[in-house]
């Protein structure tokens, strides 16, 4: 499945995508025809107050959630069109998660948490691959700490760990939800830096969904959305701006 | 739906999944001892009676055919071993129905974690595979523990009943090849319920690892598992009126009665998500109108498949035994009617009647155990893994007195209903058992069941005992620690 002879520069996209809830006049519009094109090798941030649609264009772009009407595709890959299993195997091999909430197995050791994608596709780790692994694990400071369980290491620690799953298989794209929502500012700061480096050093594609402006100010690029729709699109922009922004954004409604 | 993934997974051998290093990685996750201890004792349990059903009939009818010609040693043997049989079936019916609600109770706790394994790449029919493999090596487990001290004892006691003379003295064959029967039939219970109780692994969606708020507790019943249901209800039901009729002319028909109810239990057991909350709706207001009180007769409808899992354990239990109760009530009834006809016959089958009724107590005492066993797990699991929720209480302002109180007065009104429930439909059955087995001996017809009020009260007594029980110990536990850290909990 590759998906670089037709769509090189797109990693994922969305067409006119609405999705709402509930029927009738008790329904809900979280997002209201978005189009939204998330290019290869780039930071996206995608922004929004709470209530914005943000989480449900993340869940969507990845396939966890169906659109009610509109398109999604990553790579070339309609992803609106698979079933389960195909969506199984796309989230496995192709994308790659990293949540607010670490979301670790607790009774997995940190190096078990992260070859988890390839146990679970029945796939052999090959040697460029656990050295990858193990260079990405000691790059992170890790190195010491992978025979540790979650429950064993400090929440910026089990957050590295999120992070390094998600890199190991080398995925099209990785969704991160509010990466830096459960840590400290300063441990917040370090996953960010992370992040920027696995797109800037490896060319990783990341797509972050965040509230935080300090947070989207380490992106390539800033897109915000407001009631269900994208009301800006920008590129790297500091943290006090972006704030002025959402200020704006908030006094506008 | 997912036949691409099995051949995806059955291309990676085995020994290649193992060298990742962490074997089983998915598999380790959900193998916790404390989840699958009741799967464990009850198939142990299981295997205990089948294994002490073989070697007692073996030796029974060793023991019978030294008296007889020896061409008559098959026939007895045959009979006793049918009998045995029927008894085992129900066992291991109770067996299957403890493993399959205790597997569907670990997976309700656990939704998250599966939820992650979804987003990150697990398929649910591999997750349904390896939890099904762990009821196997849990059943396997549990049916030696359980068969060993069986067979020793056998070696030990038979050679003593023959030394004082209850036994007469001719060779036994404790160590029967039927002994692997039970064994088998137990681990490939434990196998098949595990795969049939985790069927809500697929009904899991990785969003759900994603989002805070739990899932939809107020999903309906599937379609298909409504249709199956209706199916086994149905054809159970015209089964065992089928049995009652046939019975009347032959003494089979109390064998199809028993295909019958088996059938038509299942369908109930199906259908108790919808059946069970519909009741507890109509008693909500049994418990008094304080906050503790109202909030457990909320709770107790709010979550209709943690209600229902824990009342069909008792529904199980309480209608094998008050079936009993009502069939051999009303076969004594019976039988004094024939007395009071035929004098000449009363005299012996006093004696008979009072040793039929003191084993076949004793044969159904065993599956209500089995049932007793998957109750006490049931409520303990539920009450832990509502730790959160109950912390959320204590930090509003519950205090944990009023805490143990709500959570015992959900117990108890699931306890009262389910009881309730069972006796209704242990009534039906026993006398439908009772009808179909002596309906074509008697030659009466129809009779009225006899209802024996006394062992109902002792039931409904012992049923609100162990529930009670049951959950008090993990509801102080569950509420000792901080409530902030209980609330966290996750």
């Amino acid at each position: 499945m590759t998906t670089s002879s037709s769509s090189p520069v797109l990693a994922a996209r969305l067409d006119a995508v609405t999705k709402s809830f509930g029927v009738g006049s008790g329904a809900v519009v979280a997002l209201d025809s978005v189009t939204l094109n998330i290019e290869r090798g780039r930071f996206t941030a995608i922004m929004g107050p709470s209530g914005s649609g943000k989480s449900t264009l993340m869940h969507i772009a990845a396939g966890l959630d169906s659109p009610t009407s509109g398109r999604v595709w990553l790579g070339d890959t309609e992803i609106g069109a698979l079933d389960d299993a195909a969506l199984t195997r796309v989230r496995r091999d192709r994308m790659g998660f990293v949540f607010q909430s670490f979301n670790l197995v607790p009774t997995l050791t940190a190096w078990e948490n992260i070859v988890l994608p390839f146990e679970l596709g029945g796939r052999r780790i090959d040697d460029s691959q656990r050295a990858w692994i193990t260079d990405l694990c000691h790059s992170l400071g890790l190195g010491d700490r992978l025979n540790h369980r979650p429950h064993q290491l400090s929440g910026g620690q089990q957050q590295r760990v999120a992070i390094i799953r998600a890199l190991a298989t080398r995925p099209e794209i990785i969704f991160a939800d509010e990466p830096t929502g459960a840590l400290d500012s300063r441990t917040g700061r370090e996953v960010l830096t992370l992040l920027a480096d696995a797109c800037a050093r490896f060319g990783q594609t990341i797509a972050m969904v965040t509230h935080d402006p300090i947070a989207a100010s380490y992106a390539n690029r800033i897109v915000v959305l407001a009631d269900g729709s994208l009301r800006h699109d920008i590129g790297q922009t500091s943290a006090a701006e972006v704030s002025a922004l959402m200020l704006s954004l908030e006094e506008a409604a | 739906m997912s036949r691409l993934d099995t051949a995806d997974n059955r291309a990676s051998s085995p020994a290649e999944y193992r060298s990742t290093g962490a074997r089983g990685g998915a598999g380790k996750s959900r193998m916790r001892l404390r989840d699958y201890r009741a799967s464990m004792i009850v198939a142990a349990l299981s295997a205990a009676f089948g294994v002490a059903l073989v070697i007692g009939t073996g030796v029974l009818s060793s023991a019978i055919s030294a008296h007889q010609l020896a061409g008559e040693h098959d026939s007895v043997r045959i009979t006793v071993l049918i009998v045995s049989a029927v008894f085992f079936a129900i066992a291991v019916y109770v067996s299957a129905v403890v493993t399959a609600n205790t597997v569907a109770t670990v997976i309700a706790g656990r939704v998250r974690e599966i939820a992650l394994y979804r987003l990150i790449g697990a398929d649910s029919s591999r997750l349904r595979r390896g939890i099904a493999r762990e009821g196997l090596v849990c059943a396997a487990l549990g049916a030696v523990f359980g068969t060993v001290p069986v067979v020793i004892a056998g070696l030990i006691i038979v050679p003593m009943l023959v030394d004082s003379r209850v036994l007469p003295d001719i060779p036994y064959q404790v160590l029967d090849p039927l002994l692997k029967a039970p064994l088998m039939i137990t681990v490939a219970m434990g196998y098949l319920a595990s795969w049939v109780g985790s069927q809500r692994v697929s009904q899991v969606t990785p969003i759900q690892a994603l989002t805070v708020a739990a899932a939809d507790p107020t999903r309906p019943v599937a379609r298909g598992r409504r249709v199956g249901a209706t199916v086994l209800l149905i054809g159970g039901l015209l089964a065992l009126l089928g049995g009652v009729v046939l019975g009347l002319v032959s003494p089979l028909g109390v064998l199809v009665g028993l295909v019958g109810g088996v059938l038509s239990f299942s369908g109930i057991v199906m259908f108790a998500p919808v059946l069970m909350p519909a009741l507890l709706r109509l008693t909500g207001g049994w418990m008094g109108r304080s906050p503790a009180s109202r909030i457990a007769a909320a709770n107790a409808v709010r979550y209709p498949e943690r209600s229902a899992r824990s009342m069909v354990g008792i529904v199980i239990g309480v209608t094998l035994v008050s079936m009993f109760a009502v069939a051999s009530s009303s076969y004594v009834q019976m039988m004094i009617g024939i007395a009071d006809e035929q004098p000449e016959y009363a005299e012996g089958m006093n004696q008979i009647l009072t040793m039929t009724l003191a084993i076949f107590s004793g044969l159904f005492g065993f599956s209500a155990l089995i049932a007793a066993v998957g109750l006490v797990n049931n409520l303990a699991l539920g009450v832990i893994q509502r730790a959160p929720e109950l912390g959320l209480l204590r930090t509003l302002g519950f205090t944990t007195g009023q805490i143990r109180r709500m959570i015992v007065a959900e117990s108890a009104q699931m306890t009262l209903v389910s009881v309730g429930f069972g006796l209704v439909l242990g009534t039906f059955y026993g006398w439908c058992g009772a009808q179909a087995t002596l309906g074509a001996q008697l030659g009466h017809g129809l009779v009225t069941p006899a209802i024996p009020w006394g062992v109902f009260g002792i039931i409904l007594a012992l049923a609100i005992l162990v529930a009670i029980g049951a959950s008090l110990a993990p509801s102080r536990r569950a509420t000792r620690g901080s409530a902030v850290a209980a609330l966290a909990a996750d």
